[in-house]
This record gives structure tokens, C-alpha cells and sequence, in this order.
């Protein structure tokens, strides 16, 4: 059988994206869970803003999915993609069911005006959201890489950290119940970049998107471990007009 | 009113050899704010009805949108209730509103 065109990048982009994911900000949240410092508001906090990034991936696959066009890749690449989005949303409810469980809030309508399940343009999550959305102009197996070996690959790894350490076994069990759709969402963008990625451009471009996605899904989880933690933001996300003659 | 939970009324179930997962239920119950359809913590992340919050057969909204035959069943008898049978909605000129 020939040796499949990107599998040595799949190797490349994975493990690098591995290497970071024991060093993200989310570090400090594992480190207070085993620390007993992480209680009932910390896991409001962590809920809420997970919905909300969560949420996001309707607007980001929304956009994606408008740059797929009939009979651009296998079927198999289409359908791995439809699972993805159906996994996403499963993890969207999961949260929110959480948040209703724990009586964190009464209504779904509540969940949306909260400060924790808010959406705000002016945050490091937006700047996420948007960065991926940007993605949709690209082939597919681009945006599939950056998201699947690139910000996938670190969220398994600070998620099954912070699940070894919280205390509460609803909030552990929230997380384990992901695993086998994001181990998925991992080999999903594994075996897309082995078989659609073989040339050197598209080799670079999903480099470059990799790490894009690594660097604004890392400010995400900054803000997001400063949240939880009570911390002042170290990232303030400001926005500037733009001037035309930069 | 007795709710489900005495066992005073039959409850639902999802049926999993039927439910495509298509979440209608899920988002009709939520929208209501009933949350009574929720998603089981497993891997499989199947669709539940919590019998403590669902207040069948005052509502029946999942059984009027869910469109899989024989996906919501009455939990004691078995009985399949989509398409809803006539008699689901005779409980409200039973009891009235």
C-alpha cells in the first residue's frame, strides 16, 4: 500500500500541539484543583465559559461549511465533518445541562444573560472564534488541521489533566464523557491531512494555520484560567479603528 | 397536582433502538423550560427524559415534534407514543386544564 501523502505533517502538526498542551494556562486551574482551591463558583465559572466557546462553533462551522462545495473532497471528508459539528453541539448541551443540574442557573434564557454564558466581542474567546471563523476561505483540510491537530490536540490534553484533578464527580464526568468524541475529533483530522494534504504549499499553509490556531485558542484558554481563578485578565483584548494608510 | 415521580401518572422514555438523535425533544423541553430531555454523562452521549422534571402527559411537546416512530415510549407499559395516539390529548377533557 503507498505510503499516504501527509502523514508525516499529521505526525509533525500532532505532536507538536502535544508538547504545548501540558504547558497551557490551564495549568494553574489544575494546580488549585489539586490544591482544593477549585469549588462550586470556579465550576460555575469554567461551565459558563465553555458554553460560550462552545456555542461559537455554530458561527465557525456555519462558515466553513458555505466553502464546501459538491464533490471537492471524498464524501468520507463530508461526513466526518457533519460528525464533528453534530459533537460539538452534543458538547454544547452537555454544558448547559450542567448548568441547569447544578441550579448554577434556573433557565436557558438565564444561561445566555449571565455573565459566565455571555457572549462579549471584546474578549481573547471572540478573537478565537473569529480567528477560526477567518478559516473558512481555506481548503478544508487546512482549517481541519489547525482546529483538529492544533487546538484539539492541546484541549485533550489540559482537559483529561483537570479531570484527574477536580474533586466534584458530576464536573469529572461532564469531561469523560468528551473524551471519545475529541480522541475522535483528533483521528478525524489525522487521517483527513494523511490523505488530502500532499502538497508542499498545503503542507506549509497547514503549518501556519496550526500554529494560528494554537496561539489564539492559548490567549482563549489565558483568559479563561484567569476568569475561573478571579485573576485580573493578563490579556485585555482591545480593539483599535483601523487605519487605512498602516 | 401529582407529578410523575409518585407514580401517580406514567412517564417517558426515550426508546434508543428507534431515536435518531435528532434532538427535537431536546430543544422543544428547552424551550419550554422544562429540561426535563437531557444528555446522558456517557460516551455515547444518548438523550434521557428525567421523569422528576417531565410533566407528561400535561405536556407532550417531544411527542408532537419528535419525528421517530416509536422513539418516546410510556416507560411502564412500553406503549410507542409517536405519532401521538388520540389519547394522550383526551387527558386534558379528562381532568381539564
Amino acid at each position: 500500500m503507498a505510503e499516504l501523502p501527509g502523514k508525516q505533517l499529521a505526525q509533525e502538526l500532532t505532536q507538536k500541539s502535544r508538547e504545548e498542551s501540558r504547558r497551557t494556562p490551564m495549568e494553574a486551574l489544575i494546580a488549585a484543583a489539586r490544591e482544593g482551591k477549585f469549588r462550586e463558583e470556579e465550576g460555575f465559572r469554567l461551565i459558563g465559559r465553555l458554553w460560550t466557546s462552545e456555542r461559537l462553533f455554530y458561527y465557525i462551522y456555519g462558515g466553513w461549511g458555505q466553502g464546501l462545495e459538491i464533490g471537492d473532497f471524498p464524501p468520507s471528508v463530508k461526513y466526518l465533518f457533519a460528525r464533528q459539528i453534530m459533537d460539538e453541539s452534543t458538547q454544547e448541551m452537555v454544558y448547559l445541562d450542567t448548568l441547569l443540574r447544578k441550579g448554577w442557573v434556573k433557565t436557558q434564557q438565564e444561561a445566555f444573560r449571565h455573565p459566565y454564558g455571555k457572549f462579549v466581542i471584546d474578549s481573547a474567546l471572540a478573537y478565537y472564534a473569529f480567528s477560526l471563523r477567518n478559516l473558512a476561505t481555506y481548503p478544508h483540510p487546512v482549517r481541519i488541521a489547525a482546529l483538529n491537530l492544533g487546538a484539539k490536540v492541546v484541549e485533550l490534553g489540559w482537559m483529561e489533566g483537570l479531570t484527574e484533578a477536580l474533586p466534584d464527580g458530576d464536573l469529572r464526568a461532564v469531561f469523560t464523557s468528551q473524551f471519545v468524541e475529541n480522541r475522535g475529533h483528533i483521528n478525524m483530522g489525522r487521517r483527513i491531512v494523511e490523505e488530502c494534504v500532499g502538497k508542499p504549499f498545503e503542507a506549509e499553509l497547514c503549518r501556519w494555520a496550526c500554529g494560528i490556531a494554537r496561539r489564539d485558542y492559548g490567549m482563549f484558554l489565558q483568559e479563561l484560567s484567569d476568569v475561573v481563578l478571579g485573576r485580573p485578565p493578563v490579556i485585555e483584548a482591545r480593539t483599535a479603528p483601523l487605519r487605512i494608510n498602516d | 397536582m401529582p407529578r410523575a415521580k409518585d407514580g401517580a401518572r406514567p412517564t417517558l422514555k426515550i426508546n434508543h433502538e428507534r431515536c435518531t438523535e435528532c434532538r427535537m425533544c431536546y430543544l422543544a423541553c428547552r424551550e419550554l423550560n422544562l429540561d426535563a430531555v437531557y444528555v446522558a454523562l456517557e460516551p455515547l452521549h444518548r438523550l434521557e427524559i428525567d421523569p422528576h422534571k417531565c410533566t407528561y402527559p400535561v405536556c407532550t411537546v417531544c411527542l408532537a415534534y419528535c419525528p421517530a416512530e416509536g422513539s418516546i415510549v410510556e416507560a411502564e407499559s412500553g406503549r410507542w407514543l409517536v405519532p401521538p395516539p388520540p389519547d394522550v390529548h383526551r387527558w386534558w377533557l379528562k381532568s381539564g386544564p
